[in-house]
């Protein structure tokens, strides 16, 4: 087998180069590696999205308060309520399921609810007080994504593909693996107006195993490789032939456009007989599985996509998202009633983002690549109808950063004493968007494009970049 | 401040935050200066006041304000608070303060952070003391010294073009027709449009190109006006024109384009065009994606009105307002209403759950799309602040809001999941006699199974405590899962009864009638299979129950809350209530939760009980409710009316299964009561400024602007405004986007923009001399394609002249026709062709969604589990937002979330792949080599006919000898037949991939 990395060193194929060939002559290649506003901190992202909202209350935003006012009955501005009545409701305080504690030298609070990545909080930098638009799951994914709600506008992978190229041009500058189809679904991922070199490419999809999870169309199932061979050869051939007619009808004028689809079989064939081996995680040692929970049915799924992100982010691939969600409109950590659930959810991905941080740090990748997680909301710190579980909550929540750029072991903003409202150094999620392009050197302000008469932004016309977060 | 809210300062119980502030005041007016309290604070020297303002209030507005209130930092909202005018005049959002009225002071609402939309600083809530510091200030009558007006000059001057230099901007003058320009060449030009074309090729001292060849023009022109490659014979007719007079070609050639233009494939050729401009799709994609039943009618209302060269001023008035127009026949009236959907088939995000801001960012979707695709400009710029660059000031786009606003797209703003308006469409003659029959016919059973419901209920003996025959029953009596109380979770105090012996098990629960709103139970089933579910509840009714029990079922489709009146005999055997029919997964969530929230008499519950489907079936074919529970066997009147309801019910599911159902279209409805809309201050839905009367683009207003009536929307006159010829970009805009369809660039190549950050027109002449024409030629799009494709700047070569492409590479002068990538449409319509499998069908529906519960899973799974495999033209393709048919995706179809004049084009490596590997290329390239090989003719002949269809030419001498080299399998190899079968298929699958194939030349 070839090895990996010299493939990827050496061949000329991919999505980078073949942007690079569409061009016409003197263009420049809109995914080639571009100047940063500001030298940058971070060369690159890993999102691990938890789609449905993972609860902050009972994972990292420790409040004794609702130990000790558990079952109380007590007026909460309800954000569904608002939206719909304009009006609060009573609800019952309902206490963290899971026990919290210090943890780390940083003594940062986390609960049970994730037992490995709780020994990691000292890589962590939490951010308490996040708070975002949208209360129904839709509406809020799509504008974690994409900052708005409800506009068709690039997603955040798109704009940092367009802000910065790739940094190998034999990979696609933006991934996202096992993307649901659900929640605004391909608009996730999607360019919207930017070129579409800047759409995320999709390696598998909720729902489908993550072992499968690929680049389409590699191969043709029913051709040996020596048939897809010959097949190859013809269609040269048959395309000199019509090079050749083009360039005597064309009195010789040179067609940089037509030698790009040229160039474009050429690659693609490359791309066909070697790229397999790069998304390829069973070469990997066996600690490294074991280190992703991978031998583990539990964490298997979700360690073999965290396993790919690095191997992706290895490869210089800007924005890798890593998603855990399914195809429902109630994605996975949408516990309204059974909290317990939320342990099923924790022992898929806890491993594996655990895993996955100590292999980035023994590597050296943390210092250059930031790493990103959280869902689109938290939840609320009383039972939704007084029942078992918990609604959603976009007005304070928990993410956390680690790796490049980013202050370790530490922890911005808070919650109120409930943790429902953020009320300390609140960051809302233009200001994390915009924190994130900082990090990778782009100001948010400045990172436009120019779309039916008008400059548009990730951040639109908001966004801060939180400061206190950055080393 | 009465209630609790979550706050720090709100949660604690024992403190009012405000009394608080109250005793707190005096410590910090004696810390800062000798100031007499509130209420008094008038009676303060001005010298105290100023010291106040200097030791209390300056810092804190220095500290906490200034880093977005003053022109050293940047001026958000409008808004200065480093000067007196400043705050006097206010920001967006008018005046901040009101001297003496802190409790009517914007200001004090958003630093208490009590105004939701406005809580400042943004970050942290200021300190009690802090705040009180500048209720103080504003109860003093918030002196200040910082006298002297804001700069207006720190404002960057706005780069939007004032009102009357936009009305001398070319797109806002309307279009005069020029005269012909004289030219050198006179025997060049075949239309109007050629003399202007070369008059400016001769003034820029161009050569153009030759004429295409013959079998260049063919493949050109069929794709052009079909989306189609032209058969053999088809290509054969076209060489006949070389053996032609000119003269004689030119008719053969016309006759040849008029028969295009009437084939119903000019339909579905340029409907697609239109709508990708309408961002057609059948479904809502965004958060919650949701099937559109009916997109598909207005799909074939575009395609038919098309084919029937309908005015496109009336296909565009029908578009916006056809449900107010007069329709003199069933048949007109259906189209009208149909053409609606125009408006309605955006990508909404029904869950949006505050239900004003969906129905505003409807109105700014409704506008973006009717302006980008009729007006050619964007409007939604000017939905935050009056527009940057062109002469649209906010209050234009308020004028037209309100009549979007004053229009009805959704059912209500009320659903969890909002729902687009189905409106009934008439029929006509038998049809419609029969539906209205069959329509009164289901009415009247409906009110009679309602009354035979109530008849039974009333008849049913009451179950009183003494009565013998109501006794407990044991949960393995019952069908289904049962969850029964003593399995219930439990929240607060519930008491355990047994006094009404009706229940289930040990006893029911009973809530005491206390602590509203703190008590419920949630029953969770563990159902042994995936399926739906009639799910019961069991509880004891009398009088002293509450009839507003809320009971919610999460299920694997959402959720639902059901009241239930808990003083009414339960209907099923004495015991139960039917919550509804629900589907459940094994090992999923799913719950019935009862609550006593807001209950109006004692909540009680006893079971519930998830019971399948089938075997309801089971349990109602079995005679009459059984067993000890039939207490009123012995009552023959019950018994008879129970009979009643039975046959009742089987006829009414007869008649609502039967296939006679009156066809619906999704459209939208003038509002009840129209009104004007207030300006949005920033796009605010809750930061309103001053009411704009309905109304158009002032700009673009030339003559006298249709009146709005009080009572309608104002929807008709848009209409006749858009549609009309005094608007100056209506018909330009449509001209020009044909232009680019025939020719690849518009004459304004940026078709979606023609304000100032567009292009200006190449030849601004020849669009107005097109625009003018089309309009006294009556709209017709046919003709103007006509005279379009006749010219011979549509007829040239896409290559010409080495002097012509150094000197305008980007043709900006037309010398040549430009080349054009196939579609993804036509890609996939030719192979499908080429292989035989084409369904030539026109029209109808292509997906089956029929009414679909917003709340149901199941609308989501016809999306995401949908398999394409249909084989009719690709503008039949279900268009769904969130799963796009791959071809799609990779060959750079429009994105249907959005009014797209023109596509983008990439060259990608998946595009390859796609071609090389994909099942579709590899099948249609087996069947389409089964089809040729079929014909019987020999190898030569077989290449020669692969290279007619795929690449509409012969093949070259070199070419030839390729193919057969390649297809040719010895006769003694082994499988010989088979062998030389795939290589035919790999000939034309490469002949698909191949470079020529992907362009129009």
């Amino acid at each position: 087998m070839l090895d990996r990395r010299h493939f990827l060193q050496t061949t000329a194929c991919g999505f980078g180069s073949l942007a690079l060939a569409a061009m016409a002559q003197g263009a420049p290649n809109p995914l080639a590696a571009r100047h940063t506003h500001f030298p940058a901190k971070a060369k690159r992202v890993i999102f691990l999205f938890m789609a449905g909202g993972v609860s902050h209350v009972d994972s990292f935003d420790y409040k004794p308060r609702l130990i000790r006012d558990n079952g109380k009955m007590m007026e909460f501005e309800d954000q569904r309520a608002i939206a719909k009545t304009g009006m609060g409701a009573a609800q019952r305080i309902m206490q963290p399921l899971w026990e919290f504690k210090q943890q780390g030298e940083s003594g940062r609070w986390a609960s049970s609810l994730f037992p490995h990545m709780s020994q990691k909080v000292d890589e962590m930098c939490f951010v308490h007080s996040m708070h975002t638009e949208g209360v129904a799951h839709g509406p809020a994914t799509l504008f974690l994504h994409t900052g708005t709600t409800n506009f068709i506008r690039p997603s955040m992978g798109s704009w940092i593909s367009y802000g910065l190229g790739t940094e190998n041009e034999n990979l696609p500058s933006f991934v996202s693996i096992s993307p649901s189809l659900s929640n605004g679904g391909p608009r996730n991922y999607g360019t919207a107006f930017l070129p579409a070199v800047h759409q995320g490419t999709t390696l598998g999809r909720a729902g489908l195993p993550a072992r499968d999870a690929t680049i389409r169309n590699l191969r043709n199932p029913l051709l040996t490789p020596e048939q897809q061979g010959r097949q190859f050869d013809l269609l040269r051939s048959i395309n000199d032939e019509q090079m050749r007619r083009a360039t005597s009808l064309a009195q010789g004028q040179a067609d940089a456009e037509l030698d790009a689809v040229i160039n474009s079989y050429e690659l693609a064939w490359r791309l066909q007989t070697n790229a397999p081996d790069t998304l390829d995680v069973t070469s990997e040692s066996p600690a490294t599985l074991d280190l992703y929970g991978i031998n583990e049915k539990v964490s298997e799924n979700f360690g073999r996509q965290c396993l790919m992100a690095r191997k992706l982010a290895e490869s210089g691939v800007r924005y890798i998202q890593v998603n855990y969600t399914d195809n429902s409109n109630n994605p996975a950590w949408d516990q309204h009633s059974n909290l317990p659930k939320h342990a099923d959810h924790a022992a898929a991905v806890d491993k594996p983002i655990a895993g996955l941080l100590a292999d980035l740090k023994q590597r050296g990748l943390l210092e250059d690549t930031l790493v990103w997680w959280g869902g689109e909301f938290g939840r609320t710190p009383y039972a939704e109808r007084n029942g078992t579980g918990r609604d959603h909550n976009p007005v304070g929540f928990t993410q956390w950063l680690a790796g490049a750029g980013v202050k370790p072991g530490y922890a911005h903003g808070a919650t109120d004493d409930f943790g429902h409202f953020a009320v300390q150094d609140k960051v809302h999620m233009h200001d994390m968007h915009a924190t994130i392009l900082h990090l990778l050197g782009l100001d948010h302000e400045k990172l436009t494009f120019r779309y039916a008469g008008r400059d548009f932004r990730l951040t639109d016309v908001h966004g801060h970049v939180v400061k206190e977060l950055l080393t | 401040m009465a209630k609790l809210t979550s706050h720090p300062s709100a949660g604690r119980t024992s403190e009012a935050p405000h009394k608080r502030a109250a005793t707190a005041r005096p410590h910090l007016l004696l810390a800062g200066a000798a100031l007499a309290l509130t209420g008094a604070a008038t009676g303060a020297t001005p010298a105290e006041q100023m010291e106040f303002f200097e030791k209390k209030v300056r810092p804190l507005l220095v500290d906490k304000c200034y880093n977005c209130h003053s022109p050293e930092h940047k001026v958000k909202g409008g808004l200065r608070l480093d000067t007196r005018e400043g705050w006097v005049t206010g920001g967006d959002s008018g005046p901040a303060l009101l001297p003496h009225q802190p409790e009517t002071s914007l200001f004090m609402s958003a630093v208490g952070y009590t105004n939701r939309d406005l809580k400042m600083p943004p970050k942290q809530k200021l300190s009690d003391e802090e705040i009180a510091v500048f209720r103080d200030w504003i109860a003093m009558g918030a002196p200040d010294p910082r006298t002297g007006a804001p700069e207006v000059a720190a404002k960057t001057a706005s780069k939007a073009m004032s009102m009357e230099d936009g009305r001398k901007f070319w797109a806002f003058v309307p279009p005069v027709k020029p005269a012909l320009p004289a030219v050198k060449d006179s025997a060049w030009p075949a239309t109007g449009a050629d003399h202007f074309v070369l008059a400016g090729l001769e003034s820029a001292g161009l050569d153009h190109a030759d004429d295409a060849p013959l079998e260049v023009l063919a493949r050109r022109l069929y794709f052009d006006l079909t989306g189609m490659p032209p058969t053999t014979a088809e290509l054969h007719e076209f060489q006949q024109m070389a053996g032609q007079t000119q003269e004689a070609a030119l008719a053969s050639y016309g006759a040849i384009v008029d028969r295009l233009l009437s084939s119903p494939r000019f339909g579905e050729r340029w409907g697609r065009h239109w709508l990708d401009l309408a961002r057609f799709a059948e479904s809502s994609g965004g958060g919650r994606t949701l099937p559109f039943k009916d997109a598909w009618r207005y799909r074939d209302y575009v395609i038919e009105s098309l084919n029937q060269d309908m005015p496109l001023d009336r296909f565009i008035s029908e578009q916006l307002a056809g449900d107010l127009l007069p329709a003199a026949t069933s048949a007109e009236r259906r189209r009208q209403l149909t053409a609606t959907g125009f408006l309605v088939l955006g990508p909404t995000n029904y869950e949006e759950q505050d239900k004003q801001l969906l129905r505003m960012d409807i109105v700014d979707e409704q506008m973006d799309t009717m302006g980008r695709a009729f007006l050619g400009m964007t409007l939604s710029c000017a939905r935050c602040h009056d527009h940057k660059f062109d002469p649209i000031p906010a209050s234009d786009y308020y004028a037209l809001a309100g009549i979007f606003r004053s229009t009805r797209t959704l059912k209500n703003y009320k659903d969890n999941v909002a729902h687009w308006i189905d409106t009934p469409l008439p029929m006509e003659g038998e049809v419609e006699t029969r539906l209205q029959a069959h329509e009164t016919r289901l009415e009247k059973l409906t009110a009679d199974v309602a009354a035979a419901k109530k008849r039974i209920k009333k008849l049913s003996p009451k179950v009183e405590a003494k009565d013998a025959k109501a006794r407990p029953v044991a949960p393995d009596e019952l069908p289904g899962v049962v969850v029964d109380d003593s399995q219930a979770t439990v929240v607060g105090t519930w008491k355990t009864s047994t006094r009404y012996p009706t229940y289930v098990g040990e006893g029911y629960l009973h809530d005491q009638n206390e602590d509203k709103g703190a008590k419920t139970l949630t029953f969770t089933p563990k159902v042994p299979q995936d399926g739906r579910y009639e799910v019961w509840l069991s509880y004891t009714a009398l009088n002293d129950r509450a009839d507003n029990v809320p009971v919610t079922i999460l299920h694997a489709d959402g959720e639902e809350t059901v009241r239930v009146d808990e003083r009414a005999e339960p209907t099923i055997n004495g015991r139960f209530v039917s919550l509804g029919q629900y589907r459940f997964v094994a090992g999923g969530e799913g719950y019935v939760l009862v609550s006593n929230d807001g209950t109006n008499g004692i909540v009680t519950a006893d079971a519930v009980v998830f019971v399948p489907l089938d075997e309801i079936a089971k349990l109602q074919t079995a005679s009459a409710p059984a067993g000890a529970d039939s207490a009123a066997a012995g009552n023959t009147q019950l018994q008879a009316a129970q009979a009643q309801l039975k046959d009742l019910e089987k006829e009414l599911k007869q008649l609502q299964a039967s296939p006679l159902a009156r066809p619906e279209a999704m459209t939208v409805q003038d509002d009840s009561e129209p009104e004007d809309c207030k300006i949005h201050v920033r796009g605010s839905i809750r930061n309103l400024g001053a009411e704009v009367p309905r109304g158009f683009l002032t700009v673009a207003q030339h003559g006298p602007a249709p009146k709005i009536p009080d009572a309608e929307s104002g929807r008709r006159q848009l209409a006749e405004w858009v549609a009309n010829r005094n608007n100056p970009l209506t018909a330009r805009v449509l001209v020009n986007r044909t232009w680019m369809w025939l020719h690849g660039e518009g004459l304004v190549r940026t078709v979606d923009n023609f304000g100032t950050t567009g292009e200006k027109p190449t030849h601004p002449e020849l669009l107005d001399a097109l625009a003018v024409e089309f309009m006294e030629d009556g709209w017709s799009l046919k003709r103007l394609v006509k005279r379009l494709v006749t010219g011979r700047t549509y007829r040239m070569a896409s290559t010409g002249p080495e002097a012509s492409l150094q000197a305008d590479p980007d043709n900006r002068h037309w010398w040549r026709q430009n080349r054009r990538r196939m579609d993804a449409e036509s890609i996939r319509d030719s192979i499908l062709a080429m292989s035989g499998q084409l369904d030539p069908k026109v029209g109808g529906p292509n997906v089956k969604a029929d009414a679909i519960d917003s709340n149901s899973g199941a609308a989501q799974n016809l999306e995401y589990n949908y398999v394409f495999t249909d084989v009719r033209r690709s503008v039949y393709t279900p268009a769904f937002r969130n799963k796009r048919l791959e071809l799609f995706e990779t060959f750079d179809f429009a994105d249907i979330n959005q009014p797209l004049g023109r596509r983008s084009s990439s060259t990608v490596a998946p595009q390859a792949l796609y071609f090389l590997n994909h099942p579709f290329m590899v099948e249609q390239s087996r069947l389409a080599a089964q089809r040729l090989i079929a014909s019987g003719a020999g190898d030569d002949g077989l290449v020669r006919q692969a290279y007619r269809e795929i690449l509409a030419r012969p093949p070259g001498p070199r070419e030839l000898r390729l193919a057969l080299d390649f297809v040719t399998v010895s006769a003694s190899e082994q499988d010989a037949e088979a062998r030389r079968f795939d290589n035919w298929s790999l000939l034309i699958q490469t002949l698909f991939a191949s470079v020529d194939f992907r362009y129009l030349n």
